[in-house]
C-alpha cells in the first residue's frame, strides 16, 4: 500500500514537480524563530479564505435584483439551514478582515518593512487594502435593504461629483440613472468577480513576492532561526482560530447580520449610515460644505492615499520613517476621533436629556438633539419595520412574486399609521384612553384634537364611550375644540338618561341596556379582534338590537330609542344621524371616510371633515381606494396577524 | 522519462538566429501581436460594449398630477406629497409607483403653488419638514433650508445650492357631476446632487 502511493507520488512529482512547490513553501527560513508577531498576514490569508467560502455558498442562495435580492437574503438568514450563521460569519470577517488589515499595515511601517528591496510590496499591500475596502462598500448594498440602499446611493451620488468624469462613473456603477436591477447585478459582479478575481491575483504576487525577500525581522535576535513549517504554521493556525472564535462570537452575539426592511426608493431611511469603519469617512465629509465637498471626498483621500504610497521613499532615512509613523497616527487618531464623533452626534438625543438640552437654550445643541432624535426615531421604525416583514414574508402567506415592498405597500399595521399620520392626524388622535400617552409608543398624538380620538373605534369600549354621559363629552368623543355636538341631540340624550333627576335603579337599567348596544353595536362592526360569538353573546346582541329599535323608548324618560334619529337595519330613517346599519364595518368606514357629509352620514350636520374620495374617478379624489382600505383596515385592527396564535373555533 | 542533466527543459533551448530568420520574426512578431490582440480585445469590446448601455440611454421627466388646488391651501406652509408615476426599471415596468414626493407651497393670494423636490441637493437624502416649522431639514447631513427653499446657512450649508424648485402647472379636470376641479402637476425632473447648479441626470 504504501508503496502504491509512494510511486503514485513519483509520478505525480515527475509530471509537476510538486514535492518541490511544497517544501519551498513550507521549509521556508523563520530568522530567529517563529513568533507571534508575524501572523497578522496569514491571519489575513485565513480572513480572505473564509470569506471566499462563506461568498461561495451565499452566492448559492442569492438572486441579485430588486424583487428577489432582499427576498433570497430573507430565505437565507431566516430559513436555511444555519443560514444566519453563514451570513453572519461572512459579515463579521468581513470587519475582522478590515481590523486585521490595519494591524497589518500598521506593522508594516512601524517596522519599516516597506524598505528596499520591499517597496513594490508595500504597493503591493495598499492596493489589496483598497479591494478589500471596495469588496466591502460593494457588499453592503447587497441585501437590498434601507440601510444598505441608502448608504449606498449617499456614497454613489458623492461619486458622481468626482470632476468630470463623476456623473458617467455613477452611471455606470449604478446602471443607470435611478437605483435597480442593473445596480445590483452590477455591484453584485464587482463583488463576487471582479474584485476578488484581483485581490487573488495580488494576494499571489504580494506572497510571492514575500517569499522572494524573505521575511522582514525586526531585530534579528540571537534565538536560533526555525522554520514555517510547522513552528509558525502552528502559531498562524492559533492566531486564525482566534479570530474566527471572536467572528463567531459576534455572529451568536448579534445573532448574524441584521437585516433591516427592504429597500423602498420612496421612503427615506433617516439612519442610513456607512459601515463603522467608513464612518470616519462620512463625518469628514461634514466639514466640507457644497462645491468644498470635492475636496472632502476625492482631493484630500487622493492625496493621502498618495503619501501612503510613497511611504517607502519616504522612510528611507530614518526621520523619513519617523515622519511616517507620525502621520500614520495622525491619521489613525483623526480617524478614530472623527468615528468617535459621529456616534457621539448621532446618538447625542440618547445620552443627553431633553429638559438638560431645552435648559442650555443653545439653538446649535437643540438642533443636534432633534437631527439625533430623527436618526434613532428612524431605526428604532426601521426596526419595527423589519420585524413586520419578515413576520410576514414568514407568515402561510409567503412573500408575493412582486416581492417584499408590495408586501409592505399592502399591510395596513405598516401603511395604516403613516397614512393616519398625513391625512388624519391634523384632526384625529389615535390614542387608547384607558392608558397613559407615553407608555403607547404607537400612539398618534394630537394635542388640540379637532375630532374625536379613533383608538378601537367599533370596538365595545369604543361604543360605550359614547353611550357614557362623561366619555362622550370628553375629548376622546364628542367633547373636542369647537365640537358642533358637544351639546347636539346625541350627548344630550346620553347625559339626560344619566341625569340628576334620574333614580339610581333606573340608571342602573339604563347602563345594562346601554351596555348590550354596544355589543349589538360592535357585532355590527364585526372587527377581526372581536370577541368570539357564543350563545349567551347572541342573546345578549339580540335583546341590544331590539333596544335600539324601540325596546330603549319604553324604558327612558326621553321616550326615545336610537332608530328615532338613526336608521338601524329596516327600521328608523336616513338624514338626521348616521346609519347604524353595519355601524364601523369596513364597508361602512370606506363609505364615511369617502364623504362623511353623504346622506347616509352626517349630512349637512357634517363638522369640518373633507370628503376623502367622493369621486367615482380615483383621479380626481383626494385618496386613493388603496390607501383609503389601507387607513380603514389598520382602525379597524385588520390585518394578518402571525405572532398571536389564532384561536381554534 | 524524466528530463537527464544533460538535456535542459524546452524553454531553455536556444534557436540560432539566421540572417533570413531576423527578417521573417519581423512579421512574426507583427502578426503574432495584431492577431492575438485581436482576439483578446473583441471580446473585451463586446462587453465593454454592453457595459456602457446606461451612457446612452435617455429617460424622460414624467408630467405628474401632484394633488388637487384645494389641497394645497395658500397659507404659506409646505404639503408633502409622493409623487406617484409609472416607473421602469431595466425589465420591469411598475405601475403608478411612488419615484419621489415633493412639497407643495402656495402663498398667500397665489393661483399656483411652487414645488420642491424633497430630494437634498447634496447627496439625495430625503429633506424632511415637520408641519409648522420654519425651515426643511435633511436627516443626512443635517442641511436646512428655508421655505422659499434656499439654504439657511448660505455657503455655509453642506448642500451646495438650495432645494430643487420644478415646474408647476395647473389642470382643469372633470368630475362626474360636469364641474371642473383644478389639479396640480408637476414635471418631475431628477437633477444631479453636489453641484452648485441643477443639472438634470437624464
Ligand atoms: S444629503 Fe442632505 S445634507 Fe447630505
Amino acid at each position: 500500500m504504501t508503496k502504491l502511493f509512494q510511486s503514485l507520488g513519483d509520478w505525480f512529482d515527475d509530471r509537476a514537480g510538486v514535492r518541490k512547490l511544497i517544501h519551498e513553501s513550507l521549509y521556508e527560513p523563520i530568522p530567529g524563530g517563529a513568533r507571534w508577531r508575524y501572523v497578522w498576514g496569514s491571519t489575513l490569508v485565513m480572513a480572505f479564505v473564509t470569506q471566499l467560502v462563506t461568498g461561495i455558498f451565499l452566492w448559492m442562495a442569492y438572486s441579485p435584483s430588486t424583487q428577489t435580492a432582499w427576498e433570497s437574503v430573507f430565505y437565507i438568514q431566516y430559513e436555511m439551514n444555519g443560514g444566519w450563521l453563514l451570513r453572519g460569519i461572512h459579515h463579521f470577517m468581513a470587519q475582522a478582515m478590515v481590523v486585521l488589515l490595519a494591524i497589518h499595515f500598521l506593522q508594516v511601517v512601524w517596522d519599516g518593512a516597506y524598505r528596499a528591496p520591499r517597496e513594490l510590496n508595500f504597493i503591493l499591500g495598499l492596493i489589496l487594502m483598497l479591494i478589500v475596502l471596495g469588496l466591502a462598500l460593494t457588499g453592503y448594498l447587497l441585501p437590498w435593504d434601507q440601510k444598505g440602499y441608502w448608504a449606498t446611493s449617499v456614497g454613489t451620488n458623492l461619486a458622481s461629483q468626482a470632476p468630470v468624469v463623476g456623473p458617467d462613473v455613477k452611471k455606470l456603477a449604478v446602471g443607470g440613472s435611478e437605483y435597480g436591477h442593473q445596480t445590483l447585478t452590477r455591484f453584485f459582479a464587482l463583488h463576487a468577480g471582479v474584485l476578488p478575481g484581483a485581490l487573488m491575483a495580488f494576494l499571489v504576487l504580494h506572497i510571492a513576492l514575500f517569499r522572494r525577500h524573505g521575511l522582514h525581522a525586526r531585530k534579528p535576535d540571537h534565538k536560533l532561526d526555525s522554520m514555517f513549517w510547522p513552528d509558525q504554521v502552528l502559531k498562524d493556525s492559533i492566531a486564525a482560530l482566534a479570530v474566527l472564535t471572536v467572528v463567531l462570537g459576534l455572529t451568536i452575539y448579534f445573532r448574524g447580520a441584521e437585516l433591516t426592511a427592504p429597500a423602498d426608493p420612496a421612503n427615506p431611511y433617516d439612519a442610513a449610515r456607512p459601515e463603522w469603519y467608513f464612518l470616519f469617512l462620512f463625518q469628514f465629509l461634514k466639514w466640507f460644505p457644497g462645491e468644498l465637498e470635492v475636496w472632502g471626498a476625492f482631493i484630500i483621500p487622493g492625496l493621502i492615499m498618495a503619501v501612503l504610497f510613497v511611504m517607502p521613499w519616504i522612510g528611507r532615512t530614518r526621520t523619513g520613517h519617523l515622519i511616517n509613523i507620525a502621520l500614520l497616527c495622525l491619521l489613525l487618531g483623526g480617524a478614530a476621533a472623527l468615528t468617535a464623533q459621529a456616534i457621539h452626534e448621532d446618538y447625542f438625543a440618547a445620552w443627553n436629556s431633553k429638559e438638560d438640552i431645552l435648559k442650555a437654550d443653545d439653538p446649535v445643541l437643540a438642533a443636534r438633539y432633534e437631527a439625533s432624535e430623527r436618526f434613532l426615531n428612524a431605526k428604532t421604525e426601521a426596526h419595527r419595520e423589519a420585524e413586520r416583514v419578515i413576520e410576514l414574508a414568514e407568515s402561510p402567506q409567503r412573500i408575493p412574486p412582486t416581492g417584499a415592498l408590495s408586501m409592505m405597500y399592502d399591510d395596513p399595521l405598516l401603511q395604516g399609521p403613516k397614512l393616519f399620520a398625513q391625512n388624519c392626524a391634523s384632526c384625529h388622535n389615535f390614542v387608547d384612553p384607558s392608558k397613559p400617552a407615553e407608555e403607547q409608543p404607537h400612539a398618534i398624538v394630537n394635542a388640540k384634537p379637532t375630532a374625536p380620538n379613533l383608538f378601537g373605534v367599533g370596538s365595545e369600549a369604543w361604543a360605550l364611550g359614547i353611550l357614557n354621559p362623561e366619555k362622550i363629552a370628553s375629548a376622546h368623543y364628542f367633547g373636542y375644540e369647537g365640537s358642533p355636538f358637544v351639546d347636539g341631540e346625541m350627548a344630550t340624550y346620553v347625559t339626560d338618561t344619566f341625569g340628576a333627576d334620574i333614580s339610581d335603579e333606573q340608571k342602573a337599567k339604563a347602563k345594562e341596556a346601554f351596555a348590550k348596544i354596544a355589543e349589538a353595536l360592535e357585532a355590527e362592526a364585526a372587527l377581526p379582534t372581536g370577541p368570539k360569538l357564543n350563545e349567551e353573546r347572541k342573546n345578549r346582541i339580540a335583546e341590544g338590537r331590539a333596544l335600539m329599535t324601540g325596546g330603549l323608548s319604553e324604558m327612558l324618560d326621553s321616550g326615545m330609542s336610537c332608530t328615532d334619529c338613526h336608521k338601524f337595519h329596516d327600521t328608523g330613517d336616513l338624514g338626521s344621524a348616521p346609519d347604524l346599519t353595519g355601524y364601523m364595518s369596513r364597508e361602512w368606514l370606506l363609505a364615511f371616510v369617502r364623504n362623511p357629509a353623504g346622506e347616509r352620514f352626517y349630512g349637512d350636520n357634517n363638522d369640518r371633515m373633507p370628503a376623502f374620495g367622493p369621486h367615482d374617478n380615483p383621479q380626481l379624489n383626494q385618496l386613493d381606494d388603496k390607501s383609503l382600505g389601507l387607513i380603514v383596515d389598520w382602525l379597524r385592527g385588520d390585518w394578518v396577524r402571525v405572532s398571536e396564535p389564532v384561536e381554534a373555533e | 522519462m524524466s528530463n537527464t542533466p544533460d538535456q535542459p527543459p524546452p524553454s531553455l533551448v536556444k534557436i540560432p538566429p539566421t540572417e533570413s530568420a531576423t527578417r521573417r520574426s519581423f512579421f512574426a512578431i507583427t502578426a503574432a501581436v495584431v492577431a492575438g490582440s485581436i482576439a483578446v480585445l473583441t471580446p473585451i469590446g463586446v462587453g465593454l460594449a454592453a457595459f456602457l448601455t446606461p451612457l446612452f440611454r435617455k429617460s424622460k421627466s414624467p408630467e405628474v398630477r401632484i394633488a388637487l388646488l384645494d389641497q394645497v391651501p395658500d397659507d404659506g406652509m409646505p404639503r408633502y406629497f409622493p409623487v406617484v408615476a409609472d416607473r421602469e426599471d431595466a425589465w420591469t415596468r411598475y405601475p403608478a409607483q411612488r419615484v419621489g414626493a415633493v412639497y407643495l407651497i402656495r402663498l398667500a393670494g397665489e393661483e399656483k403653488p411652487t414645488a420642491f423636490t424633497a430630494k437634498c441637493p447634496h447627496a439625495g437624502c430625503f429633506i424632511g419638514y415637520t408641519p409648522g416649522a420654519k425651515v426643511f431639514q435633511c436627516p443626512c447631513h443635517t442641511s436646512a433650508f428655508n421655505l422659499d427653499g434656499s439654504r439657511v446657512n448660505g455657503d455655509a450649508e453642506v448642500a451646495p445650492r438650495g432645494m430643487d424648485a420644478l415646474p408647476v402647472s395647473i389642470r382643469q379636470a372633470k368630475t362626474g357631476d360636469g364641474n371642473t376641479i383644478a389639479e396640480v402637476w408637476v414635471e418631475f425632473i431628477d437633477f444631479q446632487t453636489g453641484h452648485k447648479e441643477k443639472i438634470p441626470t437624464a
